[in-house]
């Protein structure tokens, strides 16, 4: 465990500490990206491909010259010097998928953008994008959607881990299920959006991006438009919700900052709800099967996946590989296996390019796995708690058979404890009595529990096979000569209360209150280089770079304070923003008076050296946190509509020691909303001719207040060994139970009807099958 | 999403409305509420070039009630029809029309002009052997709600005509109003995946059904009428056989669309469950 | 271009606008009061929600036009001038009834006439109201929370 020193008592991390952003968030002040206008600004809109494949014969860009308020409009070749997108995995196996910002020869999905059109407003935009005609030519499905990729395949691996053949030959169950992740939309409230703007006097582009990764979009801006990293500025003032499709770095972006650069006027982009639903963050789409090889008694001797994610048009973001790469990865979860073999990749279709989306992989392995082993239990007619407790780890340390290292957690007293908190007993009774024919019709009810590890806060050492997403975060923490405290993150909030934890934390370190520390993130001139926020990395980098950095210029402000009030180090205490010598009151300095002589005081400097108090640090953690917990949810089926309704959901959380409980429950609650969402309402459709079916949201089904119970949460704090001040990173973990507590929960109160569904969502109308299927 | 340009007509009197419509066909749309019409002009699925605001004639929104009916005019909100309360089964079926903030701009008339065959109001007008009243430079004219929707989105309405409003006959049948959507639990939605509308009268001692109605939303390109069901309902009593019976006639009786939300045998499974419950109700004591 | 007068929380605003000007763009970019957000442009969201005379409506839907002569109110005139938030407001932090912020505005305007009555309200018919808005952070509960509380003397 890393020192995390305080000398005031822990007064504010641990505290349900009020948010500093609400203010300006409730009161409309809080400015997006979309509330940035420019002088001069023009308006960005996309001309996009209605084929999901056709060669492009020809773009007419002069007509939507003539429609009034239009200024320009640009078109492929306008584009041909910026850098196609590609990948940064690095993967011997990966085929490449460069990705051009305005595709010349062929189209390869319906909403691939095409040709834009910049105007005096989105209005005129959109008349101009009217007015442009582009003449495509089908081509036949069975061409390659990628010339160098024939078959699509773009990535595949196989691993096998301990002993797997031998174990499935002598097994005396082997038990199997598939599941059909469905494809799904991140759908945040805020959809992407870019204002670029560019100073040709000083040849600099600032950008107003939505992105949850200022740094690494920075650098891929500046590299396709051919600009020096540093003359490239991302910002962005407040993000509307990420969730992983805010990760990437899009052709829209590229478009306008070139638009910017060329037009020598700001480029304001906004996507619109239909071009997000449309062509925009997709997720998740996923073929996987499970086989277990199981012992007379219930023991998994080995389990054998198949993975195989519908990555959509181009394998040219980190979304083409996260999802069958960490679905492979956490098919263990918290089961002892003897042996695993996986077989994962992903292949190129003609739908829009998925990106990461929160529970990345995860929301698939521990469905599929849970609903497989809830199928084992009821094969052997074993309890369905009593065969996870069979083959569940002990909590405490231990070695997957993956070779992953989870460090101590609590998995099987949270396991308990949920069992405990649904009175799953009690539950069992009650659905037995309901299942008999006293009530006409009978009630269909069910109960379902998924436990859950997730790992977070991965260092450079521990990348997942070759995937970018370690660690190369920095923060700086600096004392102002007002006394004021800064601290920049590497990290970007896109809702989590990154603000008002990080000041809590700075707050504890140095004697003052969380809204004396100003916290700054989503700025690249103000920040140093960090990963941003993705995979639930924040809380564990956030602490760790601000240790690092903090406890540096509190040693320095220290040092003077000793200088000044020639004092002992020991003796000195942080309280209320000055330095005082314990125990004599009169004795203080305040922070100001500190800065101010740490600059300007000869004496001082010399004995400091570096008269500014500030520090940046970097911080890698040897070994990622691994968080845990685990969702216990009933459900009741309508026999004749198939409707679900969630009678309560309970969730029981440890995410090491927590700084913001209240900030954690936001998260746990939001996740287990998405996870609501993925597993009985969301899915994104093309018909069979590529069209999308499912392009507005009353189609595409977001949960509603009215779709989700209250959700009991309990809280268990394992401190963690590998991330500063014990935090685990979370959000991820409840997300990805959540679909498998429910599935289990569905297929429980249906089981005595049959339980053959094998796609998520869990719709009304499946499940209506599945009834009529067995006579109901 | 931004709609195309139009011109923009606001005339202060019904007399003036009408002229314009005389004068602009089908080159206009009646802009009353804007729920189902903005989405479609923001989408440029619709693109009018002249939009005429009916919302300024003040006689259009008042609910009115004479000689045993309750009318609607153009101009009245579903909000406020919903607080009206004097038609019980508009007002149950309203709760499900969108959201509070939809209910409070969207007409109830406007629904029964843009006819979506899933939509909830003109299945109400249906059950209850309502009519629309229709007005242009030709005259005014009264149609029956049966002959009044026609398919999607189509209605009997003339290019020049102006829905100017609704009439339902005042009566004191019992009514029940139920709806499935895709959403959890039986809460409301967007839109209705299937939607019942019905009315029964029992007769004198509350033993039979003397007349049922069924009203059918999302079930075919328009909503409709079980009349075969209906049939069979006239006169019998509320057995468990019998309403069963029922429910199977109105299920075979369509022909459901599939869609992306649902296949027609779901459908008819829903038409069928819906039927029973609806009826149940009616006959509940 | 069309003459019209329109009252914006409390301020009159005479604008020449197109017909085709929605609402909420002329709140967002004529009148700078970016608080309103357009979430999807076809009703179903919520993030848009103004107050129309009192009701809650989607600014989204709506022409400028037909708001000529009538009056409009926005998240930015529920805080007192000095930035004192109002109860719904202190609620929401309270509870912690918003993450990313973006939905927040069009959920305090639909709230905000519900608590006008000054009758306690309940957690389902609280959900009921807010069906119509769409949170993708929260999982609503904190919201319902926060505005039962707000409810009460």
């Amino acid at each position: 465990m890393s020192e995390w020193q305080t000398y005031a008592e822990r007064r504010w991390a641990g505290k349900r500490v009020q948010r500093l952003e609400d203010p300006a968030m409730l009161t409309g002040a809080t400015r997006y990206v979309t509330d940035i206008a420019l002088p001069r600004m023009l308006e960005l809109a996309f001309v996009r491909s209605h084929a999901p494949n056709a060669r492009i014969v020809s773009i007419d860009l002069e007509s939507p010259l003539a429609v009034e308020g239009v200024h320009a409009v640009l078109g492929p070749a306008d584009l041909a010097d910026v850098q196609p997108t590609v990948d940064i995995v690095h993967l011997d196996a990966a085929l490449k998928t460069p990705r051009f910002t305005l595709p010349g020869d062929r189209v390869r999905y319906v909403g691939e953008p095409v040709a834009a059109v910049l105007a005096r407003d989105r209005y005129a935009a959109e008349d101009g994008a009217d007015a442009v005609t582009v003449e495509l030519e089908p081509l036949d499905d069975a061409e390659p959607i990628h010339d160098d990729i024939p078959d699509g395949r773009y990535f595949h691996q196989m691993a096998t881990h301990g002993e797997v053949d031998a174990a499935f030959a002598r097994a005396a169950h082997t038990i199997r299920r598939r599941l059909h992740a469905q494809r799904v939309v991140t759908a945040p409230m805020e959809t992407c959006g870019i204002v670029a703007d560019y100073d040709a006097a000083t040849g600099e582009l600032t950008c107003y991006l939505s992105t949850q990764q200022p740094h690494l979009a920075r650098a891929a801006l500046a590299a396709a438009v051919g600009l020096p990293v540093s003359d490239v500025r991302i910002i962005c003032p407040a993000m509307g919700g990420g969730f992983g499709g805010k990760e990437v770095v899009l052709p829209e972006y590229l478009c306008a900052a070139v638009a910017a650069i060329r037009l020598h006027r700001p480029v304001r982009w906004v996507e619109d709800r239909s071009e997000a639903l449309t062509a925009g963050a997709h997720g998740k789409e996923t073929e996987a099967e499970l086989e277990a090889a199981l012992d007379a008694d219930g023991r998994i001797l080995a389990m054998r996946s198949r993975f195989l994610s519908d990555t959509g048009a181009y394998s040219s973001g980190i979304g083409a590989y996260v999802e069958f790469m960490v679905g492979a990865f956490t098919v263990p979860g918290l089961y002892d296996l003897g042996g695993y073999a996986y077989d994962t990749g992903g292949v190129v279709t003609h739908k829009a390019p998925i990106s990461p989306f929160r529970g990345v992989g995860m929301t698939t392995s521990q469905t599929l796995r849970e609903v497989l082993l809830d199928d084992a239990a009821r094969t052997l007619g074993v309890d369905r708690m009593e065969l996870r407790r069979r083959n569940m780890v002990a909590d405490g340390p231990w070695r997957t058979v993956l070779g992953e290292e989870y460090e101590p957690g609590s998995w099987r007293t949270a396991f308990e404890r949920a069992l405990e908190l649904i009175d799953y007993e009690g539950f069992l009774v009650h659905q037995a009595a309901a299942r008999e024919h006293k009530a006409r019709p009978p009630r269909l009810l069910g109960i379902g529990v998924s436990p859950f590890v997730e790992a977070a806060g991965i260092g450079s050492a521990g990348g997942a096979g070759g995937l970018p997403g370690g660690s190369h975060d920095n923060a700086t923490v600096a004392i102002d000569l007002s006394g004021h405290i800064t601290v920049a993150l590497p990290t970007f909030s896109h809702g989590q209360g990154h603000r008002t934890t990080a000041a809590q934390l700075v707050a504890d370190m140095f004697g003052v209150a969380p809204e004396d520390v100003r916290v700054i993130d989503g700025d690249t001139a103000r920040t140093p280089f960090g990963m941003g926020t993705f995979g639930s990395r924040s809380g564990v980098f956030i602490a760790g770079t601000v240790n690092a950095a903090g406890v540096r210029v509190r040693d320095k402000l220290l040092r003077v304070a000793e200088i000044l009030l020639e004092a002992a180090h020991e003796d000195l205490e942080l309280v209320d923003g000055a330095v005082g010598v314990r125990g004599v009151p009169d004795r203080r300095i305040r922070l100001a008076a500190l800065a101010g002589a740490a600059h300007f005081a000869p004496h001082v400097r010399a004995e400091l050296g570096d008269p500014t108090l500030t520090a940046t640090a970097f911080f890698d953690p040897p070994r990622p946190t691994h968080s845990n917990g685990t969702i216990a949810a009933t459900v009741e089926v309508d026999p004749d509509t198939g409707a679900v309704a969630i009678e309560r959901i309970v969730v029981v959380e440890d995410c090491g020691t927590m700084v913001n409980p209240m900030i954690v429950e936001g998260q746990i609650r939001g996740g287990v909303a998405q996870g609501i969402g993925l597993a009985l309402l969301e899915r994104y459709v093309y018909d069979e001719s590529g069209q999308p079916q499912t392009t507005t949201l009353a189609e595409y089904l977001v949960p509603r207040a009215t779709d989700l119970p209250p959700i009991e949460i309990e809280h268990i704090e394992t401190p963690s060994e590998n991330g500063t001040g014990g935090i685990k990173g979370m959000a991820e973990g409840p997300a990805s139970a959540t679909p498998a507590a429910l599935a289990c929960a569905v297929l429980d109160a249906i089981a005595p009807y049959g339980d053959e569904i094998d796609a998520l969502p869990l719709r009304p109308e499946t499940i209506a099958h599945a009834l009529a299927g067995a006579g109901r | 999403m931004k709609p195309c340009a139009f011109e923009y007509l606001a005339p202060e009197t019904l007399e003036e409305a009408i002229a314009a419509l005389g004068e602009y066909g089908d080159e206009a749309s009646v802009l009353a509420g804007g729920q189902s019409l903005v989405p479609m002009m923001n989408l440029r699925i619709a693109a009018p070039a002249k939009l005429i605001d009916i919302m300024r004639i003040p006689g259009l929104r008042a609910i009115r009630r004479d000689d045993g009916w309750t009318e609607l005019g153009a101009g009245v909100r579903m909000a406020q029809a919903e607080r009206d309360g004097t038609s019980p089964l508009l007002t149950a079926a309203l709760r499900h029309v969108g959201h509070a903030a939809i209910r409070n701009a969207g007409t109830v008339c406007g629904s029964v002009a843009h006819a979506d065959p899933a939509a909830e109001v003109p299945a109400v007008l249906l059950a209850l052997d309502g009519e629309v009243v229709l007005d242009s430079v030709r005259g005014r004219r009264v149609v029956a709600a049966d002959d009044f929707f026609r398919s999607y989105f189509t209605t009997a309405r003339e290019p020049d005509e102006l829905v100017v409003a609704i009439r339902l006959p005042a009566s004191q049948r019992r009514v029940a109003f139920l709806e499935v959507t895709p959403r959890l639990g039986g809460s409301t939605g967007e839109f209705a995946t299937v939607a019942v509308a019905a009315t029964a009268d029992l007769d004198a001692d509350h033993r039979r059904f003397a007349r049922v109605s069924l009203a059918f939303a999302g079930v075919a390109q328009r909503a409709i009428r079980a009349r075969d069901a209906e049939t069979l309902l006239a006169g019998a009593e509320p057995t468990p056989d019998v309403i069963a019976a029922a429910a199977e006639r109105a299920a075979a009786a369509v022909d459901p669309p599939a869609d992306v939300h649902a296949h027609p045998d779901y459908r008819r499974r829903l038409i069928m469950a819906l039927t029973r419950r609806a009826l149940e109700e009616l006959a509940s004591p | 271009m069309t003459a019209i007068s329109v009252t914006v929380n409390g301020v009159a605003h005479e604008q020449d606008v197109p017909p085709r000007l929605l609402l909420a763009d002329l709140l967002r970019d004529r009148l700078g009061l970016t608080g309103t957000k357009i979430g999807c442009a076809m009703g179903a969201c919520g993030a848009c929600t103004v107050l129309l005379d009192g009701e809650p409506v989607r600014a989204c839907l709506m022409f400028a036009v037909q708001a000529d002569g009538r009056s409009v109110r926005t998240v930015e005139d529920l805080a007192a001038p000095d930035g004192g938030l109002d109860p719904l407001q202190a609620a929401l932090q309270a509870h912690h009834g918003l993450q990313c912020g973006y939905c927040t505005p069009g959920m305090l305007m639909a709230i905000t006439p519900l608590l006008d009555s000054g009758r306690p309200l309940d957690a389902e018919t609280v959900r009921e109201a807010i069906a119509g808005n769409l949170c993708r952070c929260t999982g609503y509960e904190t919201i319902v929370e926060a505005v039962v509380e707000a409810s009460r003397p």
